[in-house]
Formats: C-alpha cells, sequence, structure tokens
C-alpha cells in the first residue's frame, strides 16, 4: 500500500507538486492526469524517490520512500518506467534484460518474453533500432524484471501511433490481471487511459482537483475544462 | 638507442594512462579531465616516500599508486551529484586546486620540481629492463580494463552511461559504478606516474597541467573510445608524433605551440570525420559514437 502524507516538491522556488496526501491498494489502477506542468510526472517520481527536494512523507508497504535514492525505493517492490529514455540503446534487448534481471533469477527472462513475445524474436537486435512501441514494451519488460508489486509508468503512450497505443495499454491490462501488478499511469491520453485504470486523479498546479473512479471523470460533461 | 627506449618508456606510460582515462571517460562516460593529477599524486608520493623516509622503491610504487586510488574520491564524490560539463568544471577545480598544492609546499620540490628521486633499477641494461618492465605492466593495464568491461559489470557500466536514471529504476546504484570506475583507472594513473619518477628520477608540476589532459584526451578520441585497443594505438602514436617533429629541425618558439595545434587538429578532425577513433568499429562498437548514441536516440525518439 502507498501511503502519501503532506507531499510537496519543489524545482527550486517552484512548488511542482503542493500539500498532497493519498493513499492506494498495491494492486490499483490508477491514472493521474492534468495539463502540462501541473506536477503529474513530478508526482509520479516522487513515488519512486526521484525527486530531491520534497518535504512530507512517501511510505510503500510502510517502509519509507528515500529522496533521491530511487535504486533502493525500486528493491521495496515498485517499479518505475520513466517517460523517455527508458532502455539502453547500445544493448541488445537480452542485454538490456539482462541488467534489468541481473539481481533476480534468471528465470524472470523467460517470463518477460512469455509476456512479450515480440522481444523474444527481437532479442539479438539493439534496443535503439527498435519502433517506439517496441522500445515501449521493452521498458515495461525491464520494470517488471525487479519484480515489482506496483508498476508506475510515466506517459507510456507518449509519441506512439493510435494503434500502438492500444497495443500497449492492453499489455498493461495483462500484467495488471495475470500478475497483479498495480498500474499507476501519468498519462496525456486522457479517453485512451480511461479505459484502463478504474482510479483517476486530476492534478493542477500541483493539487488534487479530482480523486474519484474514473467513469466519474468520464461521465463530466465539462471534462476537458478539467486540463 | 638509449633515446628510443626513453620513447619506448614514454609509450608504456602513457598506454597505461590513455588506457585508464579510458575506462572512465570512455566506458565510464564520466566527462573527468582531471586524470593527470593521479598520474602526479603517484609521481609525488612514491618519490617523497623513497626520498624521505626511504621506502624501497617497489613498495613506494604501490603505496602511490594505492594513494592516487584513495585520492580519486577527490573527483568520483562530485561526479555523484554533477555530470557533464559541471563534472568538467568540477574535476579541473581538483586538478588546478591539487596542482597549486604541490607549487607551493617546499617538500614537494615547489615549482622547481622533485629531483633525485631513486631510480627503480640500475646497471647497463637499465633501459632496457625498464622497457620489458612498462610493457609488461601496460599489457596488463590493457587486459584488466577489457576484462572489466566484458560481462555482465560492462554491461552496467555501457547502461550506466546511456541513461542514469533508467539504470536507477531498475535497482542498479550508479554510485557504485563510478566510485570503482575511478578508484581503477586513478590507481593505474598513480601506478603510471610512480613508475615514471623513478625512471627518469624527475617530476614537476607542469607536467601534470591542463595540456596533460588534452594530450590523454587526444589519444583516447584518436585511437577510439570505449575500445580495447583504441588507448594503446592513441598512445603510440600520439607519443611518437611530437618526437618525429623534433626531427624536423624547427626553433623551439614553433615546437611548442606546434604540438598543440597538432593535438586540437586531431581532436576535431575525429570529432567530425571518424567520430569512432582509429580503432572503432561500426555503430555501437565505441569511439563518441557509443557515448552519442543515446543522445541521438533520445532524438529520434522524441521526433517520433
Amino acid at each position: 500500500m502507498f501511503e502519501i502524507q503532506n507531499l510537496t516538491a519543489r524545482y527550486g522556488p517552484l512548488i511542482a507538486v503542493n500539500d498532497v496526501s493519498l493513499s492506494f491498494e498495491t494492486g490499483v489502477r490508477m491514472g493521474i492526469f492534468g495539463h502540462n506542468g501541473s506536477g503529474k510526472s513530478t508526482f509520479l517520481k516522487c513515488l519512486v524517490g526521484g525527486v530531491k527536494d520534497v518535504s512530507g512523507a512517501v511510505a510503500f508497504g510502510g517502509s519509507p520512500i528515500v529522496a533521491d535514492q530511487v535504486h533502493r525505493n525500486v528493491m521495496l517492490g515498485i517499479g518505475f518506467v520513466p517517460q523517455v529514455q527508458n532502455v539502453f540503446p547500445n544493448l541488445t534487448v537480452e542485454q538490456n534484460l539482462h541488467i534489468a534481471g541481473s539481481k533476480s533469477d534468471s528465470s524472470f527472462l523467460e517470463e518477460a518474453y512469455a509476456l512479450f513475445p515480440l522481444l523474444r524474436e527481437r532479442q539479438d537486435q539493439l534496443a535503439g533500432d527498435m519502433s517506439g512501441g517496441e522500445q515501449q514494451m521493452l521498458a515495461v519488460a525491464l520494470a517488471l524484471m525487479t519484480r515489482p508489486q506496483i508498476l508506475l509508468l510515466d506517459e507510456p503512450t507518449a509519441g506512439l501511433a493510435p494503434a500502438i497505443v492500444k497495443n500497449v495499454l492492453e499489455s498493461l491490462l495483462r500484467i495488471n490481471s495475470e500478475l497483479g501488478t498495480g498500474l499507476i499511469l501519468v498519462e496525456q491520453n486522457v479517453l485512451a487511459a480511461l479505459d484502463v485504470v478504474e482510479r483517476a486523479i486530476v492534478l493542477k498546479g500541483g493539487r488534487v482537483v479530482f480523486d474519484g473512479a474514473s467513469e466519474e471523470l468520464r461521465a463530466k460533461e465539462d471534462l476537458w475544462a478539467w486540463f | 638507442m638509449e633515446y628510443i627506449l626513453t620513447v619506448m618508456v614514454l609509450i608504456g606510460i602513457n598506454v597505461v594512462l590513455a588506457t585508464s582515462f579510458n575506462l572512465i571517460l570512455g566506458y565510464g562516460g564520466l566527462m573527468s579531465v582531471a586524470h593527470p593529477i593521479f598520474y602526479a599524486i603517484g609521481a609525488y608520493c612514491s618519490g617523497l616516500l623513497a626520498i624521505h623516509l626511504q621506502i624501497p622503491v617497489p613498495l613506494s610504487i604501490l603505496i602511490g599508486a594505492g594513494i592516487a586510488m584513495v585520492l580519486s574520491f577527490g573527483v568520483s564524490l562530485p561526479s555523484l551529484r554533477v555530470s557533464g560539463d559541471y563534472l568538467v568544471i568540477a574535476s579541473i577545480g581538483f586538478q588546478l586546486g591539487i596542482l597549486h598544492v604541490i607549487n607551493n609546499l617546499d617538500f614537494t620540490g615547489a615549482a622547481g620540481g622533485l629531483t633525485n628521486i631513486p631510480v627503480l633499477n640500475e646497471g647497463p641494461s637499465r633501459s632496457l629492463v625498464f622497457v620489458l618492465l612498462i610493457a609488461v605492466v601496460a599489457a596488463c593495464a590493457v587486459l584488466l580494463v577489457a576484462w572489466i568491461v566484458e560481462g555482465d559489470y560492462g554491461r552496467a557500466i555501457t547502461a550506466m552511461r546511456n541513461d542514469e536514471e533508467a539504470f536507477s529504476a531498475l535497482g542498479r546504484n550508479a554510485m557504485n559504478i563510478k566510485i570503482v570506475l575511478f578508484a581503477i583507472g586513478s590507481g593505474m594513473a598513480g601506478l603510471a606516474g610512480a613508475l615514471y619518477a623513478h625512471y627518469f628520477a624527475y617530476v614537476t608540476p607542469e607536467q601534470f597541467g591542463i595540456f596533460t589532459s588534452a594530450a590523454l584526451l587526444t589519444m583516447v578520441v584518436v585511437g577510439g573510445a570505449a575500445t580495447t585497443w583504441g588507448p594503446l594505438v592513441g598512445a603510440v602514436l600520439l607519443t611518437t608524433l611530437p618526437q618525429a617533429i623534433t626531427f624536423l629541425g624547427l626553433p623551439v618558439s614553433i615546437m611548442a605551440p606546434l604540438q598543440g595545434v597538432i593535438y586540437t587538429t586531431l581532436v576535431i578532425f575525429f570529432l567530425f570525420a571518424r567520430p569512432q577513433g582509429l580503432t572503432g568499429g561500426s555503430r555501437g562498437g565505441g569511439g563518441l559514437e557509443a557515448w552519442s548514441a543515446s543522445a541521438a536516440f533520445r532524438a529520434r525518439r522524441d521526433a517520433e
């Protein structure tokens, strides 16, 4: 379970996340939405300790998330997929997966290939040569190699063609249903993401302005006024 | 003959220096230019221990290398906070700071340099024996770096160089890798410095300044950054080229700046015409292309 109390995150004088308190279960499917600069990516990074200047408290499974210690926080069972730069372009697909799984059981590799058969076909290809959608699959597979209880994904569909967006989101749903891994999505593609998540949070100016069921957000007549 | 053997000693020392610099800069992507200061620390510490404490030269050489390894924290710790241009600036500050100290202490010989350093070996075949020794040390340095960058650890170094944030997101600790790379690379530089001091018996602060940083950078870039043999080729080329120029018989006022002009021209030429260096292969095979691969990859992805 994630517990967030009075979380505030700053970049110098700029307050990106402002006094946010939330809690959610590990297996949740949750979307975080908001316009550019609303603080949603910063909020996601705070959940894994990726922002240095923070106050308040974030805990996962009772363990505190320590700022600027991403590599340790991840090992608590949090998978993190950054928006860009989330695969290693100079390494092959299999080498990428080995980097991620080198602290874990080698059988994880087979599980990753079972989830994403395309990656097995491309195992000797350099990650930098793959298409955007394939790289996103690899990025998710990399995060899964750490055996997370919950996956944090920063705009997993950014820059992808609509057909590929559908594939990526379906893969995430499959991960949630088959492995029980929770999903926290930061997304600009609100309508597509609302099909996947069950709870939606909208941030504005770093504050939570909506927290409810995804259907409730979708039903709002003034939906786009929220962003 | 003695001249040729001395040039071969310099080549061997530069192979160790360039190979260790390649580990930090080429493979690790850590933009520190302070490498010559660890060369200096090895030379001065080993020389001072042998002069003032009468420590046997082989032991003082090892201690000198060890001190350089320990003092590498002076650069590896800033690298945990800053990277890229900022690390270059921090490393220049570290280099100039230590050189300033050496320049102003009496017991280091100050600007005049440290003299009367005991030599490692004596006798009629002194230089030949030293050449064989430095050849073995250089071969060990190349093999050690090749061994480090092979396998899982080498791939982890590449991944860290590609993207530190993504690397940390997989539960991997970039900090440990940086500290290890700086410690090993600096220790090797310290060993090269100690060997230099106990062969030439004389060192001065000006040998370890920014010009030496530029020379080492040129060796790595021209030979091929992030390649096994690149620094070796670069060191051989960039050590013999200035020696060859001396045979042109040009006045000293032209010779000195000419060396700098050659280094600058070579770096610029290779940056544009052959970023993989002389020994780098196709893309992903090393050289500056390996550094720029992730930047190009990000740009392409952002454009999609």
